[in-house]
């Protein structure tokens, strides 16, 4: 069998697990507050269920539509389904797939690199469960625990995550790295709206970058 | 306020949120099943895809600590099921303290206080579990028309080539944007940043050179941790 062939099959797989294992998620999404309504008989009353969600829709319905496009071409098919569903994508499942996509010197975007990234962003989910599991049930005793020298630096996870991953991927194209950084930094800095921010400075990198591209080829 | 917690800590709630859980990590198990066999197909030898798998488990370590860390500050709010189910499935510690405090904002109640019922507690959970399922549907319903345009663009001539070149800048301007972002909030966050960078750019450099296959592998995880030790001994 060759390798298309091969993808085919995967993503025929990947499409029909993928949709079971979310549709199965968002069932028991509304069957709790199903259950609290009726069964339990704490209904709030749909006028104010309907307020509510609209409060929250105005601010992030943007970035249901946004964030599954914007990472797409990096996760692919099967990654996309692992990731919005498991969470945490930019801070866990992207460093996962790259450091997995890094250790095998394969590259993001293609055949391999898919496979591999899969790999990595389900071992990944995987172990965030594991880790979440039993610190949840745990609770409040740990922070009890934990001295508050080290909780302080906890606000600083993001930019330490990140920057360690842009590092890693610019190894190949420090350029491209370091333009990322100052676009991103104008971009940031402008009034754009907050759930924009990220699809801008892509879609000027990218332009840019693929330009670049594009001249190095022609010479 | 206890009569609310008492509930947000039911077993019922438990229940639903374990087989939320139980679906994750069954569609963990399940995708590593499908890319190994997949992997196998396309000439992916068995030790490189344990390396793969290793590595990802691994670099989930650091953030899954930052997570939780996080999320840990929701059980006072929402009780630790509740907690488990958003910070366990898409959702994270921010977008969820925001649903709640919008939810509890539409009821005029306060999550502190006499006014937080049980009706206040099942319109958040209402809130954060429509809110949640957005990106879930979204990704049900057009994930499979995203993959046919990505192998319409694969089918063309250079159509691959492009793809991997456009997925490869892409995460570095997402992750170029992520970080910008951080380090215009303040000095500590800065030094931070560029703390992470420098020691990851050593740490996959060194590697590559001695060709150290585990530093590789440990190389995330490690600059993370670098990083915020640099961070405790600035604040």
């Amino acid at each position: 069998m060759n390798n298309s062939n091969t993808m085919a099959e995967f993503h025929t797989s990947a499409h029909l697990w993928g949709r079971v294992t979310l549709g199965l998620g968002i069932l028991i999404s509304y069957a709790l507050p199903l259950y609290l309504s009726y069964a339990m008989g704490y209904h709030p009353g749909f006028d104010l269920i309907f307020q509510s969600f609209l409060a929250y829709a105005a601010v992030i319905a943007f970035v249901w539509v946004l964030e599954p496009l914007m990472y797409f071409a990096i996760l692919g098919v099967s990654g996309t389904y692992i990731a919005f569903f498991t969470g945490n994508i930019s801070n866990m499942c992207l460093p996962s797939a790259a450091a997995s996509q890094e250790a095998l010197k394969v590259e993001p975007g293609t055949e391999r690199g898919e496979v591999v990234g899969t790999l990595g962003i389900s071992a990944a989910s995987l172990v965030n469960k594991l880790i979440l599991v039993p610190i949840i049930l745990l609770g409040l005793w740990l922070l009890t625990v934990i001295p508050p020298s080290i909780q302080e630096v906890f606000p600083y996870v993001l930019p330490a995550i990140f920057g360690a991953v842009l590092a890693q991927f610019s190894l190949k194209r420090p350029v491209y790295g370091l333009l990322a950084l100052i676009v991103g930094a104008l971009v940031n800095i402008s009034p754009i709206p907050l759930v924009f921010k990220n699809l801008v400075v892509i879609l000027i990198v990218v332009f840019l970058g693929f330009q670049l591209e594009k001249r190095k080829k022609s010479e | 306020m206890n009569n609310t917690m008492q509930i947000a800590n039911s077993w019922p709630v438990w229940v639903f949120a374990s087989l939320i859980i139980g679906v994750v990590v069954f569609q963990g198990i399940k995708f590593l099943q499908l890319a190994r066999k997949a992997g196998a197909g396309i000439g992916l030898s068995n030790q490189e895809m344990n390396k793969a798998i290793k590595t990802g488990a691994i670099t989930a370590i650091g953030p899954s600590f930052g997570i939780v860390i996080v999320a840990i500050s929701l059980i006072s709010l929402l009780g630790n099921p509740l907690t488990m189910m958003r910070i366990g499935v898409i959702g994270s510690a921010p977008i969820e303290s925001l649903g709640a405090s919008l939810a509890s904002e539409s009821a005029g109640a306060d999550l502190t206080g006499v006014t937080f019922t049980p009706e206040v507690f099942t319109l958040i959970v209402w809130t954060l579990c429509i809110g949640g399922s957005g990106w879930m549907l979204f990704t049900l319903f057009f994930n499979k028309s995203l993959g046919s345009v990505q192998e319409k663009i694969s089918a063309t001539p250079n159509g691959k080539k492009y793809l991997s070149v456009i997925a490869l800048i892409a995460m570095i301007a997402i992750f170029g944007s992520l970080t910008s972002a951080e380090m215009i909030k303040g000095l500590v966050p800065a030094l931070t940043a560029v703390a992470a960078i420098l020691s990851s750019l050593l740490m996959n450099l060194i590697a590559e050179k001695k060709k150290i296959i585990w530093l590789k592998e440990w190389a995330l995880g490690l600059s993370i941790i670098i990083a915020l030790t640099v961070t405790y001994f600035i604040i």
